[in-house]
């Protein structure tokens, strides 16, 4: 099929104007939009198996279908709950590291003349409280967008709750980057503390790109 | 009968297709149709995202599974799915039957005040 008549395809143009306006996560998105352009081929299949020509076929399967307002709505409201549910899981999953990191930097170099300042057991202190704060929030929304789903309704700005707690977190990962990379310069035992600081590090970056595409999906509308 | 009437029944109806076993989404729209003998005007399209809300919720499992060339995704009811269904047929028949009892004229006997 050349480039032109692929353009002219209302199937195609369909699916193309869906891609476009839909954001989640990839592979979620991906398989929403194959499981439709799926469903649209086997509709225009079962109307040229009565006759109908292919462009006419094509015309009928996406008005069957329903127009893209009718549509985008319950997708984007999807795509948006599986956005916050990846970005929740990665809180979940990264804050305890962040802890952990606190923890390592806090008992490295214990017998040494060298300890981390005041300043910094502070900074840690509440850095930590906020990764454990953020991964309570984080599974509760697991639960809520998961099977309690089933009885309780998602309240409608969970999505951007997730976004904002996602991006806090980040941001305490991004300071106990830092944090640690500057202890690992004065620590003596220098190696634990500059793994710590990249696993922080790795960890922010995870989350802020997770928070990011949740910040957008939750402005968007959905139903 | 209108899409919007039958919004409010999406998941009861799209439980009730899967019962007797794992369809595609193709297939699933096809059995409604067919079960309603087309009296449902569905918009095909919005299906898909109700499925996978379903499948989130626990109420019905998917795979990929081949047909001919082509892979499809095939969904089947899981053990909540089959409660979750009886509940809704439960919660219509009441449903219908209080709908009913307004709109029929005529009141059972010993009901009038």
């Amino acid at each position: 099929m050349s480039a032109t008549s692929r353009q002219a395809d209302p199937v195609e143009d369909y699916i193309a104007a869906l891609t476009a306006t839909l954001h989640g996560p990839a592979r979620i998105k991906a398989r929403l939009i194959e499981e439709i352009r799926d469903g649209l081929a086997d509709t225009v299949t079962a109307h040229t198996r009565e006759g109908m020509a292919y462009q006419r076929a094509a015309h009928q399967a996406v008005e069957e279908f329903g127009t893209l307002d009718e549509l985008v709505p319950s997708c984007q409201r999807e795509l948006t709950i599986a956005q916050a549910r990846h970005t929740a899981r990665a809180v979940a999953l990264t804050a305890p590291f962040l802890v952990a990191c606190w923890y390592l930097a806090w008992t490295t170099d214990h017998d040494q003349p060298w300890q981390l300042p005041r300043t910094a057991q502070l900074l840690a202190v509440h850095l930590a409280g906020v990764a454990c704060v953020a991964a309570l929030l984080a599974a509760a929304t697991l639960a809520a967008t998961g099977t309690l789903a089933r009885w309780l309704p998602i309240p409608h700005q969970l999505p951007l709750a997730v976004a904002w707690t996602g991006t806090t977190a980040s941001v305490a990962m991004a300071v106990a980057t830092l944090a640690l990379a500057t202890a690992s310069v004065l620590a003596t035992n220098w190696p634990l503390l500059a793994f710590a600081g990249a696993l922080a590090a790795a960890s922010h970056a995870v989350v802020a790109a997770s928070a990011r595409a949740c910040r957008r999906c939750a402005r968007l509308p959905a139903t | 009968m209108r899409a919007d009437m039958v919004r409010g029944h999406l998941d009861g109806l799209l439980l009730a297709v899967l019962e007797p076993g794992p369809l595609h989404g193709y297939a699933i729209i096809a059995a409604v149709q067919h079960r309603s003998r087309g009296a449902l005007e569905l918009r095909t399209g919005t299906i898909y995202p109700a499925l996978n809300r379903l499948e989130r919720l626990g109420l019905l499992s998917s795979s990929w599974q081949s047909s001919g060339e082509r892979r499809r995704r095939c969904y089947e009811l899981t053990d909540a799915g089959r409660h979750t269904l009886a509940g809704e047929r439960t919660a219509w028949s009441e449903f219908t039957t209080a709908i009913g009892s307004v709109l029929n004229p005529a009141a059972p006997p010993g009901f009038a005040t």
